[in-house]
């Protein structure tokens, strides 16, 4: 309890004088508010947050029913893997252009508010038409379900990021996003080691698994998507207030879009975005295709097979604050993008090459997946000017988005020609390139004498002046 | 200190791959060499002496190696079998006393001569069809009751198809197919595909098992039969008969390489051992899969198990075992079991098609393909050769620079 008041002062001193003075000379003395209704108190803020962070709950834990449901997604439907893996395609496919957009549709056109609740909304209706996809057994309008999905998810998460720098910027802003990140592991965890669970009872309560229990159950998985629906009404109804209340205007993304910029990038953030879409693509679409290769290969059982294929989140949700803070004390950037993407490499290599077992293999990529996230994304800061920030991040995940909709349906037919062996080696081969980038980035960055290695205490150094929130 | 930390890590990851290709035993390479092989039916008949009743065969295929020969007879007189025979000799013959073979006494007439130059026989039968009722879903007919069970299908009841039409001498295969006779075979049939091989490689379709000159296949498959229930499964009973070493015993081995039966990992062997340090002399390998169509796609495929090889007092029903093995020969038997619980049934492809690989020596092992190692090799070989140049010219650049920096002093 002391630790947050004294949070709280050192947080006035900070730069809260102005939204923490205002209610009172606004409402007067007469009317002292709890802490819990003030939106310029922690409290509040904290109930803000619990809001905030259940925002993306929901489509975190539908985006990955597909891997959660592998084996009977593929046999209710009667699909092939690489049909199977369209399910993802599908979902990054709207991406690729709405990184772009995601930002400038907040700001401009809907507003946060509202914005946040049409995102919602997109995510539920995309859910429930997934579902009844597979209950009517139409597998094409699956396929649409996910597209409408994907519409909200990604654009859901830049509305959270918005929220979050609206109500905590210059606060507790990187320990917000790193909060908000673990909820997102979160709900996918969850989702991996339940949805077989509901699946089954579905299926016994249906009387036969098959595509009307699948509809069921995603159905059931759909009301995580309401939940999170709801949560961006109240999250709505609670910024209006605190706009009223302290006459506040509501900060938007921040993001300017400019493609004409892109001309302009640096040769490093080219290597950044290499590694970006080489790494990712071996994580990801390795997830998707995960719970049937460690049945398969090493004989676990569907909900062993599950557990594993949930470690990466499951890690990922500690560790991404603590590495996060870890990266932020030491620097040295691209030192630690190098270790997560070799032991990324190791982690593939152990699982093409050996019968080890394989939580060795995933929890190191649980590790340096949590490590990439934390060291690889601050580093576009470094290397374009600020005004440019919107854009390259916009393209850095629009161009991910891009390599996670091809590498996806790739590697369902690579698995459906070739086998997991030469899967995983297609794997190793995306994480290579991810290596040769990040060593490349090492040497450019060394000979143009570039801060991206530095260690953190040279840096702040170097930046002494200027402002101390650049992420 | 960091970057260090980081080559460690990466020569790491380097030794940990090329310990892994050592440890996966590649091709041995001495195994690598030629026969050449020729296909003959019914070898010595003179069919104005003596006919052959209707469906009766006798292949002979013959690969003649270096100095020695190897002789496979695929015979549909009773229950199919394959006999092979090993000989040391380049001139080694099949003769057939074929009145006596097709009679009722037939031990004796066929034999492989110069008989002492034989080495070593053995042979497959393939003895029974059993056809079970999975309701229970559970995949295990050894755990099922006998109720379950349909009267099995007897293999040497079956009328084969002449075999003359399906013979390829240049691919040296042969095909037998047939049925019993019933309404439930009056659509289907059940087939055995023999191939003979005279060198390494492998088939396109799956299981695509690797093969070479030791070796011989068998791809049998139960095309569009009537199942009695609609929840049937079926298993295939084989027996396995020698003279010197049997073979006892199954092993399943693991083998990371699923390339070229995807999701494959095991590889089971049926082996004559005498004792585990002596090698193998024979084997029948397969892949643990049974594709549910005849060509494949991924999700068609449907494991099988195999039950522990038993002891049979009797020879099996097969005219070749009888004609060509005297006295007490060994002979075990084993069910291959296709699908697993949750699989789905027979009748939903009405097709089942599973390969077992026959011959010689010690089965061949699977190893990397060259696009694999290459892959891998350009994959980590480029970022090591980035980092040998780059640290040279980084190096070069601070040996060129420091002069300038301390002229000034001096």
């Amino acid at each position: 309890m002391s630790d947050t008041e004294e949070q709280q002062h050192l947080l006035g001193d900070e730069d809260g004088e102005v939204s923490s003075m205002r209610p009172k000379n606004e409402s007067g003395p007469g009317r002292p508010m709890s802490a819990l209704a003030d939106p310029s108190r922690l409290p509040h803020r904290i109930i803000v947050l619990v809001f905030m962070c259940f925002l993306g709950f929901g489509s975190y834990f539908c985006y990955d029913n597909p891997a959660a449901l592998q084996t009977q997604v593929i046999q209710d439907m009667d699909l092939n893997t690489s049909m199977f893996m369209q399910l993802y395609a599908w979902y990054s496919w709207p991406n690729v252009v709405l990184c772009f957009l995601g930002g400038f549709l907040l700001d401009r056109v809907f507003g946060i508010r509202a914005g946040t609740i049409i995102f919602s909304l997109f995510v539920c209706a995309g859910q429930v038409i997934v579902a009844i996809g597979a209950l009517s057994n139409k597998f094409w309008l699956m396929n649409v379900g996910r597209f409408v999905f994907g519409i909200g998810g990604e654009s859901l998460a830049v509305a959270q990021n918005t929220y979050a720098v609206n109500w905590f910027k210059g606060k507790e802003l990187n320990l917000v996003f790193g909060l908000q990140l673990s909820m997102a592991r979160l709900g996918s965890t969850v989702n991996m080691n339940i949805m077989g669970w509901v699946y089954n009872r579905v299926a016994a309560l249906v009387g036969s698994p098959g595509h009307t229990a699948l509809g069921v159950s995603l159905m059931i998985a759909g009301a995580t998507c309401v939940f999170s629906l709801s949560c961006a009404l109240v999250l709505g109804f609670l910024d209006k207030r605190a706009e009223r209340i302290l006459n506040k205007e509501s900060r938007g993304t921040g993001e300017v879009i400019k493609l004409t910029d892109v001309k302009d990038f640096p040769f490093p953030l080219w290597l950044i975005f290499f590694i970006c879409v080489g790494y990712y693509v071996a994580v990801f679409p390795f997830i998707g295709l995960g719970q049937v290769f460690f049945i398969e290969k090493f004989n676990f059982s569907p909900a062993e097979a599950r557990a594993i294929n949930s470690v990466v989140y499951i890690i990922s949700a500690p560790a991404s604050p603590v590495l996060g803070f870890m990266v932020d004390k030491i620097g040295r950037n691209i030192i630690w993008v190098m270790c997560a993407v070799t032991a990324t490499l190791m982690a593939h290599m152990m699982l093409a090459f050996t019968f080890w077992n394989p939580w060795i293999a995933m929890s190191l990529l649980g590790v340096s997946y949590s490590l990439l996230a934390c060291a690889l994304w601050p580093m576009v800061a470094f290397v374009v000017p600020e005004h440019q920030l919107g854009t390259a991040y916009g393209f850095m995940q629009s161009i991910q988005n891009l390599g996670l909709a091809l590498i996806s349906m790739g590697a369902g037919s690579i698995l459906d020609v070739k086998g997991y062996l030469f899967l995983e080696v297609f794997f190793c081969a995306c994480v290579c390139i991810a290596l040769i980038a990040v060593v490349m980035l090492y040497f450019v960055n060394h000979l143009q004498g570039g801060e991206l290695n530095l260690s953190a205490s040279a840096r702040a150094e170097l930046h002494k002046a200027s402002n101390p929130d650049s992420e | 200190m960091a970057e260090e930390m980081f080559f460690t890590i990466y020569f790491f990851a380097i030794s940990l791959l090329l310990t892994v290709r050592v440890s996966s035993n590649l091709i041995d390479y001495s195994e690598i060499y030629q026969r050449n092989v020729s296909l003959e039916l019914n070898p010595g008949l003179n069919s104005s002496l003596t006919s052959l009743p209707p469906g009766v065969g006798l292949l002979h295929a013959r690969a003649l190696g270096n100095n020695d020969t190897l002789h496979y007879l695929l015979c549909s007189l009773g229950a199919p079998a394959l006999l092979l025979v090993h000989t040391n000799s380049k001139s080694s013959k099949v003769e057939v006393d074929w009145p006596a073979f097709l009679s009722t006494n037939a031990s004796g007439s066929l034999r492989v001569t110069p008989e002492n130059s034989v080495l070593y026989s053995n042979a497959l039968v393939f003895t029974r069809l059993w056809e079970y009722s999975d309701t229970n879903d559970t995949g295990e007919p050894e755990h099922l009751p006998a109720s379950s069970f349909f009267q099995p299908y007897e293999l040497q009841n079956f009328t084969w198809r002449d075999m003359n039409n399906t013979l390829d001498p240049t691919a040296h295969t042969a095909m037998l197919c047939g049925g019993d006779g019933s309404e439930n075979f009056s659509n289907g049939s059940f087939c055995l595909k023999f191939s003979a091989f005279d060198s390494v490689a492998r088939e396109k379709s799956w299981p695509s098992l690797l093969h070479n000159a030791n070796s011989s296949q068998v791809r049998v498959w139960l095309d569009g039969v009537t199942p009695r229930d609609n929840k049937s499964r079926f298993s295939l009973e084989l027996q396995a008969v020698g003279d010197t070493q049997p073979m006892t015993r199954v092993n399943v081995l693991l083998s990371i390489d699923d390339e070229y039966t995807p999701s494959i990992f095991k590889v089971s062997q049926w082996v004559s051992l005498v004792n585990t340090t002596s090698p193998v002399l024979s084997y029948a390998q397969w892949k643990p899969v049974a594709y549910r169509k005849a060509s494949p796609l991924f999700e068609d495929a449907t494991p099988c198990h195999h039950s522990t090889p038993v002891t049979i007092a009797q020879r099996p029903p097969s005219g070749l075992v009888l004609a060509y093995f005297k006295g007490e020969p060994h002979t075990t038997g084993l069910n291959i079991t296709f699908s697993i619980a949750g699989d789905p049934f027979y009748n939903t492809t009405n097709y089942l098609s599973w390969t077992v690989l026959i011959g010689l020596g010690s089965p061949p092992v699977d190893s990397f393909s060259p696009l694999v190692v290459a892959i891998m090799t350009v994959g980590l070989g480029t970022p090591l050769l980035i980092i040998l140049v780059g640290s040279a010219c980084v190096c070069v650049r601070k040996k060129r620079l420091q002069p300038q920096v301390y002229q000034p002093i001096n």
